[in-house]
């Protein structure tokens, strides 16, 4: 009855937990009185009783306020009766420890405590705080050794001394301790941090290696670890954890290596790793992790030893050699899938109890079933990997992960399905069971179950790539666009860098345009590595190289692609074989061995496997052989299907058809046939363009209805314009005659199309040199970076040839010069940009080229300052070395050409005769048009003269006459020479013969008869016979009607003549002139303004005169202001003012001495300022 | 009592030797070894000079252990694969193929009499036995569950028995388990009688004394030999000496010796009087799996054998002499 009791009491108050207790008080504040008065109670009833004085204490102990001491007093007598009572001691530390405070007593009491109870975290953690605080550190360390010492399982023991031992920086011990203590608190990331840091301090030992890498290896680094391991290894070559860990290290790094579809470089790893493993499992041939571990390492090898017959592509390869190359890196997959397979097998021999070991057996005996490619789906026989991962889940079936591998692993649908359920039974949120589970939806095309698991596994795991695969597989269910499909897939590829789905990736690449992306040509790469027994990998591979223009390693791919169809698909697909002929053929005729492609063709039409599509090819590469009249047998084989043809490919066949036609049998069977084709297939903008090419060829315009029909078919904006060029340039063809095109017309058209960068381009090649100002002011509309997409010539360059066709174009500063060219420069920077575009393209020698040009516009205008010049120098001297000039083409050698003159003219202005002599005698050895090379005997000719080597300059002399030139520079200069050195020429050739050129070229008549008279007319004016010069120049004048320079030069001396005649006419003569170059330049030019001033003054028109000197005031720039233009200013500024005449005119801005005094600033040299200063002074 | 070197082979079999037992003598012809094999195979070799008498294919994985019949006419060998494959020792006929669930298969034996096969049976912590005239399961035999533990708990992995012994009368019958402790069965009733302790690593052989059927022999991995009054639960004896696990254990037939071998790569002979080991074979170079004593036969085959198999892939044959 008395025990009854007790157990009573027992239950319903002392045994009750602290959170009862508590909830009891929410409820009813009574309850735990009255537990206590019970309590009470029965102390007083039993004083010797422990126990009730121990279960009293702690409720009171537990309960609120100034019950403490009360509760003290209790747990002193309960530790009276039972000494042994190490809890009532714990209570008693705290209560000496937090409120009474006598830190002795509480240490006796832990102490004490402990002492019966090692085990006790509580006690323990206390009185090392306790002692912590009083800085008893050796105190400390002494009772955790005390109950490290006692009890094992004193973790908090272990875990405090580690932390003191790491303290005292004794790391071997402290690394002992802290292993131990690990045990007790795996979770305890301190623990780990401090462990690991223990061990990395500890270098001397093995021991401390090993476990750092350890440690490594749980974070994942891989390296790091390696080298811990290594070190270990360097010291004790005989550790067999060093070893493990090595290999382990090395496994994870190849798997990361996998990861990246660097196959290469973690087949290496895996080699290495597996020697180290063989190595630790000799040394210790009975731990089963060891050779799980060497297993481990031989099935990753098995599945990423990568095929190294990618150089088998560059060469012919037979289909035999293809074969062996096969069959050797399957057999090398099969045996390291075999030494898995045994290693495997050992581990489980030594501990079969192991559920693991029986997955990896089955997924190794998996693989090697692949490998084997036995597949007899013989569904009643339990399959061997199927039993086998069964034994995993007898021994543990609450896995869900080898339920999973179950699924993947047996053959019957029905089974997977239940595994991967049972598999997300156990763990609802298994990503890959709800991967494989959609997967295997798929297959079974419940599309939409499928997808909501694929859905699942990706909001699981985004990580996963089977998800995304399964995704982009669902492109005919669910119908996203191909974009979509394509998206999914490399993402799925680049998680998980498996053959699979690269070449999935692959064909989805191919509609949606990606073929020539960089990520498909690496993922189809490393398919290849991996799955070179797919004719489809090779197939692909060959896809992407065309796509690269790379046609002659794609027909090698193709070639690849054949023999695996014939060697490794048991059932050759007949479709498949005949599409990967046609991609040969083609790619064969792409990279231009037409001799092999139409072999291939014929072997497939043997077969009468040729469709539309190969057949073109056929044809095509029968005509490049020269077998014509098969190749148009074909096309008109092939254009008698047209009609049956679908409607997107018609217009290719159609425009292939037509262009064969053209080039075989010429131009009038090809509008023949275009005549009595259907009109209705022309409907397609690809073909009209063909068929207005072959229009625009043809001057008789037979074609004219059916281009015209055609043409509505042209929808986009770049067909539209690209058009307009071609009619264009029909009409260039057409009005054009003989080597002359008719430019203007074409011009004319362009203009209308308003076409910018084309237009430019064209009036480029025009002879017509005002028309490059018309093309700046084109392409300068044009973006300056990006490139010309026609693919013409880019708007750079255009800029850069107009600058050197008008110097004016490039003018920035007047100070040198007065373009009389009226155009306005729309690009004031030509240099600099010719500079960039260099620097953006520094392999173009084109931008090179014209550099040069410019820059020696630029030293020509500046009068070849020295620094130009070196420039320009330096620049020719990296020119010339280019390799490209040797070549033996028109164009590259009249650069050269250009620059060797260029050259020249740079050292006779630099003084180094016999250089520009040595330069342009080369320049006149290159084969270019005597045209141009007119030009080199004529620097020779100067350089000649400057040396003073009259005989020499004779010679050259002759030879330009002979050679002659369309330019009137060149003839202007030659006839200069002559003017100069009369003496000591003693022909009038020149004249008859520039006669005789001009006639060569029509449009330029005048132009030459105006140059003609000019010259006659200066070397008149320099005979001081000035009426003679009059007629001349009157006579040029007439040739041309917007020449300034012409009428400037025939209004002076008009003027001339008129002071020395006192003539009139020669005035009026000369303001009609001058009146002209006011109106026909659009830069003012200097002189002509002051000269008409003072023709109108001579009239007696003062008020002309004043305006005409304002406006020779504007026509000089500020800062080529002459002292004579401030004078003039100063004689406006005298004249006394009349009526309305604003005060804001310029001259009034300042005051005449002003004026004088700046006129006399700039020339202080002459008289008749400082007279006129004195003047206006007195 | 002494051993001595008599044959080697190396290269027995392609790949480690697993298992090994004799084949008793029948009217028709001497004693043969019987061995298998990682590679696959189970190959029966004529003593003494041990020369290949046929190589039995058939099996997908490794051969992990082989038994014969004590009547020499049939034997029995079993794969990791948890296939049993019954065959005719002369003609390699298959008699029967029984197949457990995987892992619950490793060590088996034939009872005495040869009514029954006891199969070890791994993963199913328990004993199968097997009916030699119809080759029907006739009982499990299982280990009773620690109280407490519930079905679904992992305990039952630790139970994994490798090992299986039958006294010689036939009445009961021992088995090994992972966890160190071994199991006593009564046979006739099919009950569970008693766990002996003192290992406490896996035991991977089992082997009553012929002249003593309350004395069991156990090889533990923790490198120990031990003897045991089976009936009376009480260790009787320890022999320690091999530096690693002991994988096999067979004793002599008079009962005056046991053999072992061992992961540390030797053989030894121990004598039972003295409680220690005579003699050490290192002829090996890997682990010994299997040893085995031949049964006494007709006359000239007197001469005790004793054949061992390794991991090495080799087999040797001592003379045994008592």
């Amino acid at each position: 009855m008395f025990t009854d009791e007790i157990f009573r009491v027992w239950v319903t108050g002392g045994v009750l937990t602290k959170k009862k207790v508590s909830e009891k008080e929410g409820k009813e504040g009574g309850g735990e009185e009255q537990a206590r008065r019970k309590l009470e109670d029965l102390v007083d009833s039993h004083p010797d009783d422990s126990c009730h004085h121990f279960n009293l204490a702690k409720l009171l102990w537990e309960g609120a306020g100034d019950s403490k001491e009360k509760a003290a007093e209790h747990f002193v007598k309960c530790a009276r009766l039972n000494p042994g009572n190490a809890a009532a001691f714990r209570y008693l530390g705290h209560y000496y420890g937090r409120f009474s405070v006598d830190p002795q007593r509480a240490l006796k009491c832990y102490q004490r405590a402990l002492s019966l109870h090692p085990d006790d975290s509580e006690s323990g953690e206390a009185i090392c705080d306790l002692l912590d605080h009083q800085g008893k550190e050796s105190l400390e360390v002494a009772v955790c050794r005390d109950a490290s010492a006692k009890s094992p399982r004193a973790f908090w023991a272990f875990r405090r001394l580690g932390y003191l031992l790491l303290h005292q920086n004794k790391w071997s011990e402290a690394v002992q301790s802290l292993q131990h203590a690990i045990r007790g608190y795996p979770n305890c990331a301190d623990l780990w941090e401090s462990y690991g840091r223990a061990t990395e301090l500890e270098e001397s030992r093995v021991f401390a290696w090993v476990e750092s890498g350890n440690v490594f290896l749980i974070l994942n680094s891989f390296r790091k670890a390696i080298e811990q391991f290594q070190h270990a290894l360097e010291i004790s070559p005989q550790s067999i954890s060093g070893h493990y860990g090595l290999g382990s290290g090395l496994l994870g790094l190849s798997k990361e290596c996998l990861n990246l579809g660097s196959f290469r470089w973690a087949a290496s790893l895996l080699e290495d790793a597996s020697k180290i493993a063989k190595a630790g499992a000799c040394l210790a041939r009975n731990f089963s992790c060891i050779w799980k571990l060497h297993g481990d390492i031989q099935i990753t090898y098995a599945k990423c030893f990568p095929w190294e017959g990618d150089d088998l592509a560059s060469e012919m390869v037979e289909a035999e050699a293809f074969k062996t190359s096969i069959l050797t890196w399957k057999r090398c997959c099969y045996v390291a899938a075999i030494a898995a397979h045994n290693s495997y097998q050992r581990a489980l021999h030594l501990a079969p109890w192991q559920a693991n070991m029986y997955t990896d057996i089955a997924i190794s005996l998996d693989l090697i079933c692949s490998l084997e490619e036995n597949f007899n789906h013989n569904l009643s026989v339990w399959k061997l990997p199927e039993k086998m991962s069964l034994g995993s889940l007898l021994l543990e079936s609450d896995n869900p992960e080898f339920w999973v591998v179950l699924g993947c692993i047996c053959g019957q649908t029905s089974l997977k399905q239940h595994a991967y359920i049972r598999g997300l039974q156990l763990d609802i949120s298994l990503a890959t069971a709800w991967a494989y589970l959609g997967k295997l939806y798929r297959i079974e095309d419940e599309n939409i179950l499928a997808r909501q698991a694929f859905d699942r596994a990706r909001s699981i795991d985004p990580s996963l790539a089977l998800p995304w695969a399964g995704m982009s597989a669902d492109i005919h269910a669910r119908d996203p666009t191909s974009a979509e499909a394509y998206e999914s897939c490399l993402r799925a590829a680049q998680i998980m860098p498996v053959a699979e789905f690269q070449i999935g990736l692959g064909k989805l690449a191919q509609p949606s345009g990606h073929l020539s992306s960089s990520k498909v040509f690496g993922a189809i790469r490393q398919a290849v590595q991996r799955a070179p027994h797919y004719p489809e990998t090779h197939n692909l591979n060959g896809l992407i190289s065309e796509a690269h223009f790379n046609f002659r390693s794609a027909a090698a791919y193709y070639r690849l692609a054949r023999h695996a169809t014939s060697t490794f698909t048991g059932s050759v697909l007949k479709s498949n074989l005949r599409d990967i002929s046609i991609n040969l053929a083609r790619s064969l005729c792409l990279a231009g061995s037409f001799l092999d492609a139409v072999k291939e063709c014929e072997d497939l039409h043997r077969e009468g496997a040729l469709d539309a599509w190969g057949l073109q090819i056929y044809a095509l590469s029968l005509w490049r052989v020269g077998k014509n009249d098969l190749a148009l047998n074909i096309a008109r084989n092939l254009a008698t299907s047209v009609s049956s043809m679908p409607q997107t490919s018609r217009a290719a066949f159609v425009s292939f058809v037509c262009k064969l036609l053209y080039h075989i049998s010429g131009k009038e069977s090809a509008i023949f046939s275009i005549q009595k084709m259907p009109k209705e297939l022309f409907a397609s903008s690809k073909v009209s363009f063909v068929v207005s090419a072959i229009h625009a060829l043809d001057r008789s315009n037979q074609l004219e209805s059916v281009v015209a029909s055609s043409r509505f078919s042209l929808a986009s904006l770049d067909e539209i314009t690209g058009m307009h060029l071609l009619i264009a340039l029909g009409i260039l063809i057409k009005n054009g005659s003989g080597s002359c095109l008719g430019v203007d017309d074409g011009a004319r058209h362009l203009r209308k199309a308003l076409h910018m960068v084309l237009l430019g381009n064209l009036l480029l090649h025009s002879t017509d040199w005002e028309s490059s100002h018309m093309s700046v002011r084109c392409s300068s509309l044009d973006h300056f970076d990006i490139p010309n997409t026609i693919g013409l010539k880019s708007a750079c360059e255009i800029l850069g040839a107009a600058g050197v066709a008008c110097y004016a174009t490039s003018y920035s500063k007047s100070q040198f010069s007065f373009p009389t060219c009226g155009y306005h420069s729309h690009e004031p920077r030509v240099i600099q940009k010719l500079q960039r575009f260099l620097h953006y393209e520094p392999w173009n020698y084109n931008a090179q080229y014209l550099l040069i040009l410019n820059l020696h516009q630029k030293a020509r205008e500046q009068r070849f300052p020295k620094h130009l010049c070196h420039t320009l120098e330096r620049l020719i001297q990296i020119a010339l070395s280019n390799p490209l000039y040797s070549v033996e083409d028109m164009s590259c050698q009249y650069q050269k050409f250009q620059i060797l003159l260029s050259a020249s003219e740079i050292c006779l202005q630099g003084g180094d005769h016999i250089r520009s002599i040595d330069c342009a005698k080369i320049a006149s050895r290159i084969l270019v048009p005597n045209d141009y090379i007119f030009f080199a005997h004529l620097l020779l000719c100067c350089a000649y003269a400057a040396e003073g080597n009259v005989m020499s300059m004779e010679k050259e002399y002759f030879t330009c006459l002979e050679l002659k030139t369309e330019f009137h520079v060149g003839w202007m200069c030659l006839k200069l020479m002559e003017s100069n050195y009369t003496k000591l020429v003693k022909l009038d050739s020149v004249e008859s013969n520039s006669q005789d050129w001009s006639m060569e070229i029509k449009s330029s008549v005048n132009m030459w008869s105006a140059v003609s008279c000019l010259m006659q007319g200066l070397i008149a004016v320099q005979g001081q016979d000035f009426v003679s010069a009059e007629v001349l120049l009157a006579r040029a004048c007439s040739f041309t009607s917007s020449e300034s320079c012409l009428f400037l030069c025939h209004g002076a001396i008009c003027m001339q003549l008129a002071k020395q005649n006192f003539d009139s006419n020669f005035l009026l003569l000369a303001v009609t002139s001058l009146t002209k170059v006011q109106a026909s330049s659009r830069h003012p030019l200097p002189i002509a303004s002051v000269l008409l001033a003072q023709a109108k003054a001579s009239l007696g028109s003062r008020v002309e005169w004043e305006t005409n000197l304002r406006l020779e005031w504007f026509s000089w720039p500020p800062e080529a202001k002459r002292a004579e233009i401030f004078f003039l200013m100063h004689l406006l500024a005298r004249q006394p003012k009349f009526g309305s005449v604003s005060p804001s005119t310029l001259e009034s801005s300042q005051s005449p001495e002003q004026w004088i005094l700046r006129a006399i600033h700039v020339d202080p040299s002459c008289l008749r300022y400082w007279k006129a200063l004195q003047k206006h002074m007195g | 009592m002494k051993l001595a070197g008599l044959k080697s082979i190396e290269n027995a079999h392609d790949d480690s030797v697993w298992a090994a037992t004799w084949i008793p003598a029948t009217d028709s012809r001497p004693s043969l070894l019987l061995t298998g094999s990682l590679d696959e195979t189970v190959r029966l070799w004529q003593s003494d000079e041990l020369v290949l008498q046929g190589t039995n294919t058939g099996h997908s994985l490794g051969v992990v252990s082989v038994c014969a019949h004590p009547s020499g006419a049939i034997a029995a060998s079993a794969s990791l694969d948890s296939f049993i494959r019954v065959f005719d020792v002369d003609s390699n006929s298959t008699i029967a193929t029984l197949e457990a669930p995987p892992s619950e298969v490793w060590q088996m034996q034939f009872d005495p009499k040869g009514t029954t096969l006891a199969v070890a049976g791994g993963g199913s912590a328990s004993v199968k036995l097997w009916d030699t005239s119809s080759w029907e399961l006739i009982a499990t035999l299982s280990i009773p569950r620690p109280e407490g533990a519930k079905p679904a708990d992992k305990t039952s992995t630790k139970k994994f028995v490798l090992s299986v012994a039958w006294s010689p009368d036939g009445r009961r019958i021992a088995c090994g388990s992972m966890d160190g402790t071994i199991s006593v069965f009564d046979v006739a009733r099919a009950k569970f009688l008693h766990h002996l302790e003192g290992h406490f690593m896996p035991v991977r052989s089992l082997v009553y004394s012929p002249i003593d059927s309350r004395v069991l022999f156990s090889a533990s991995d923790d490198a120990h030999v031990h003897m045991y009054d089976a009936e009376g639960k009480s260790l009787i004896g320890a022999m320690s000496g091999h530096s690693s696990w002991v994988l096999s254990v067979d004793v002599s037939p008079e009962g005056a010796a046991i053999a072992t071998g061992s992961s540390d790569r030797t053989v030894r002979l121990w004598d039972l009087s003295m409680r220690a080991a005579v003699q050490t074979m290192s002829n090996h170079t890997d682990h010994v799996w299997a040893v085995a004593f031949r049964p006494p036969g007709r006359t000239g085959e007197r001469a005790g054998r004793l054949a061992s198999v390794s991991e090495d892939r080799s087999i040797s044959l001592y003379n045994y002499a008592g």
